[in-house]
């Protein structure tokens, strides 16, 4: 019973890590595709930079929440699984 | 005021108006540790909203551009920063983990509402 306990723990810690790895890899592409954007247009026209600059800080940080988020969920299954104590308490028995 | 700037500054001030009230709200309804975990959340993503627009304001002004290396610099300094934290008040479970979810949603919902608003006034000129 205490190995299926441990196997629980062990795909808690999988999820943890492919979750922050996918999170980390579409978060690192959206904002590269978007500083690029942004770079290439102020490159363009630089008067422009004040507008492209506002816009772009916002959308990086509706992109970065996300990342902060799957980080959070990682911990969280890592760490603080809520239902953590009660599922090593069932396979105990 | 264009719509870019508009935008900003009322993220700017919703990000602590909603804050503030979302804190005032769970003081009055919830545990401590989820009242934590909100405050803690919404602080750690406001000021990084502050810090990010105050980089990014010194990288792309051309009349001051800043060094890339000093940019990138500050980036993983603030991000490191924030997972170190987060991880501090998870792993010794200094506050409610589903609070500080909640309040790491605070710049999501003030853009969101954001958005709204500009959609609202877009509509309200045009049936005007």
């Amino acid at each position: 019973m205490e190995a299926q306990a441990l196997q629980f723990f062990i795909a808690c810690v999988t999820a943890a890590g492919f979750g922050i790895a996918v999170a980390a890899f579409g978060c690192g592409i959206a904002q590269g595709l978007g500083l690029k954007a942004a770079v290439e247009g102020i490159a363009r026209n630089p008067e422009s930079s004040g507008k492209v600059t506002v816009t772009m800080l916002i959308g990086l940080a509706m992109i970065e929440s996300l990342c902060i988020y799957a980080l959070v969920i990682a911990l969280i299954l890592i760490y603080a699984h809520p239902q953590a104590a009660a599922i090593a308490g069932l396979f105990a028995k | 005021m264009n719509i870019q700037h508009r935008l900003l500054k009322f993220v700017t001030v919703s990000n602590w108006l909603i804050l503030a009230i979302a804190g005032a709200v769970s003081f009055l309804t919830a545990s401590s540790g989820f009242t934590a975990g909100l405050i803690c959340g919404g602080l750690i993503v406001t000021i990084n909203f502050h810090l990010l627009y105050r980089t990014l304001k010194k990288a792309l002004t051309p009349s001051h551009l800043s060094s890339h290396n000093v940019i990138l610099a500050k980036y993983y300094v603030r991000f490191i920063v924030s997972g170190l934290i987060i991880f501090f008040l998870i792993s010794n479970h200094y506050v409610n983990p589903i609070g500080l979810f909640v309040g790491l949603s605070v710049v999501v919902v003030s853009i969101m509402l954001a958005t709204v608003f500009e959609f609202r006034n877009l509509f309200f000129k045009e049936a005007m």
